[in-house]
């Protein structure tokens, strides 16, 4: 395991160890741990149900642990449902965008802040990702399930920071959207880690993507971490050359 | 937006002309004043699904039973058979709060449940509750069902007797067109509140939960206590209506008032008039309501007058056919307008896409930009 950038002051921002998490009779995570330090962005790749979206969701409390421990910001997370995970400062952009289809633009991101109870910071923070998204400006009475894919992905990651979490999770962003957008939606998510100092947790499987905009990565694979290393090292790795990578 | 507008006006119109009911002249205003009073009722009961069922997507089959508990919690409350003898307010609010009591009470083990599985747990609660009312003979006096619901208008106070200054206006304030005042003001209160309640934090957490419930609670919203607060407003709006029905009918009424036709029929009212919009569910209860209770049998007696039908034969009644009729009209409404007469917005948009010429523009206005973008893309890529 290579060093973090710095040495963080307080400890990880995400702590989890050891966890395990499944559906029925089935685990899927086999005693993962990872962490995540303030400023970062770390990314987990992997296979087709490698694991990657449940250790998203066991994180955020949607799929429950069954073992281990998830700390969170120097609290102890493991057990908390998912509304309540919010409040925290984590917030998830989940698998498929899940945008509320019938909401407009505008409706979405103020359900973003629903955790929050200052209209008026909302109201200047929806400003903010107008001016972060102009797209969703244009398009802030129209119906969420209207918009394009791309934009879609833009609402999801601007509803998620309308909590204003310390911590961004994001399921797969790059799902289902054609190569030059996702571009964009990377660009975007370097942009709000270089010039916000957000954390992100990043699961994709487009790795080649992923490394190039993370500090570092995690490998899953079938509910294990194989391979960790800083994304730099990792984009250069034979092994995950060939695996992920396509070459 | 525009639509809606109309919309309210509309209903604001309408609720004056159902004010202005009992000052029309005519031979039978007074009995079809009567009869609409427990279509008002109706429509609370269906303002009540319309929370769980529209605004929150939660699909219940056994709203009647809630209907039936707030009509048996009046009967109890003040028939002489009991010792409660309780006045008019305290009936409405204990009926109310029971049938919310127990609407989360019967809900709270079933949170987990979605779609159909949820559909088929409270049909059986409907199920069971018109049972239990049937067999509970001790308390619920069986098939007869509690007679007279005559509380006391305030407590501690006698009933005033009014004039009857029309022909068919009653004395009491329980017979019409009182009642029939009292309960058009309910309705336009519960109108009202749910309006502001649409606005509210609470309303758009239910929308956004029917929407979405993963998006949802990973936004803060807890899925548990949402669904549980609108099937106990629900659930108390039905009470309400109940207490009202008991109220106007003199009585619980026989326990099948209260099964599963009634359930069905206002959920035909709700999809008829609107999923989820307020005037459409009015709408959809009169329409409805109004042919079932007050149309077919008005047609029969102008028939009837006529020598349309002079030996009075069932199959050349209107009301022998009235459900055929209601079964064809509700076949042509799903192929032609599943929408419902008076959509919501938001259900409009997505069932007739192509019909919100703003929405068409953007799209296309969208998928012109995209392939801007494309080739905006490529000439960078050859510079």
């Amino acid at each position: 395991m290579s060093a973090a950038p710095q040495a963080p002051a307080p400890g990880p921002l995400l702590k989890v160890e050891n966890l395990e998490a499944g559906y029925g009779a089935i685990n899927v995570l086999h005693r993962l741990s990872l962490y995540v330090d303030p400023g970062e962005i770390v990314t987990i790749i992997g296979a087709n149900g490698a694991g990657k979206s449940t250790t998203l969701n066991t994180v955020c409390g949607v799929v429950k642990t069954r073992a281990g421990r998830i700390h969170f910001d120097g609290r102890l997370l493991t057990g908390t449902p998912a509304h309540d995970v919010v409040r925290l400062g984590l917030a998830q952009s989940p698998e498929g965008r899940k945008i509320f289809p019938r909401l407009t633009v505008r409706e979405n991101l103020e359900m973003g802040a629903f955790t929050r109870r200052d209209p008026e910071g909302v109201r200047e923070d929806i400003q903010k990702s107008y001016q972060m998204f102009p797209i969703l400006e244009k398009r802030q009475a129209q119906p969420g399930g209207l918009l394009s894919g791309g934009e879609q992905q833009m609402l999801a990651i601007a509803r998620a920071l309308m909590s204003r979490p310390k911590l961004l999770l994001l399921d797969e962003p790059s799902l289902g959207l054609a190569p030059q957008i996702v571009v964009q939606i990377f660009d975007i998510i370097k942009e709000l880690n270089q010039k916000q100092g957000m954390s992100v947790l990043l699961v994709e499987q487009n790795a080649r993507m992923a490394l190039k905009v993370a500090h570092r990565g995690y490998v899953l694979e079938t509910g294990r971490i194989t391979v960790t290393d800083n994304a730099a090292a990792l984009l250069h790795d034979p092994r995950i050359r060939e695996a992920y990578l396509g070459e | 937006m525009t639509l809606r507008g109309i919309a309210g006006y509309w209903m604001v119109a309408g609720f004056l002309l159902l004010a202005a009911v009992p000052f029309m002249q005519g031979r039978y205003v007074a009995i079809y004043g009567t009869q609409l009073i427990p279509v008002l009722c109706f429509a609370i009961l269906a303002l009540g699904l319309n929370v769980i069922l529209g605004y929150t997507g939660l699909l219940h089959l056994g709203i009647a039973a809630f209907f039936g508990i707030g009509a048996y919690v009046a009967g109890i409350l003040s028939t002489s058979g009991f010792p409660f003898g309780a006045s008019f307010p305290v009936v409405v609010v204990v009926a109310t709060l029971a049938a919310a009591a127990i609407g989360i009470a019967t809900t709270a083990p079933t949170l987990r449940l979605r779609g159909d599985y949820l559909a088929l747990v409270t049909l059986g609660f409907g199920i069971i509750t018109v049972s239990v009312i049937r067999n509970l003979d001790a308390i619920t006096d069986g098939t007869k069902g509690l007679t007279p619901v005559r509380p006391n208008f305030l407590p501690g106070f006698d009933d005033p007797v009014f004039d009857k200054t029309r022909p068919g206006w009653k004395d009491t304030w329980r017979g019409y067109p009182r009642l029939y005042f009292l309960c058009l003001a309910v309705l336009a209160g519960v109108v009202i509140f749910l309006r502001n309640l649409e606005r509210s934090r609470l309303g758009r957490a239910w929308v956004a939960l029917r929407e979405d419930e993963l998006a949802a609670s990973c936004m803060g919203l807890n899925p548990a206590r949402l669904k549980l607060s609108a099937i106990a407003l629900g659930a108390g709006l039905a009470g309400l209506a109940g207490a009202l029905f008991a109220l106007s009918q003199d009585g619980t009424t026989e326990p099948r008032a209260y099964g599963f036709e009634r359930s069905m029929l206002v959920i035909c009212c709700i999809i008829l008039g609107g999923l989820g919009n307020r005037p459409g569910v009015l709408l959809g209860v009169f329409i409805l309501v109004g042919y079932d209770q007050i149309a077919t049998p008005m047609i029969d007696n102008w028939m009837q007058e006529k020598k349309l039908n002079p030996n009075g034969k069932e199959y050349l009644k209107v009301s022998g056919w009235r459900l055929c009729i209601f079964g064809v009209a509700l076949i042509l409404m799903m192929r032609f307008r599943p929408e419902g007469l008076l959509p919501a917005a938001r259900l409009k948009r997505e069932l007739h896409p192509e019909r919100d010429e703003v929405a068409g523009e953007a799209a296309a206005k969208l998928e012109a930009e995209d392939r801007g973008q494309r080739t905006e893309d490529r000439g960078q890529r050859t510079n």
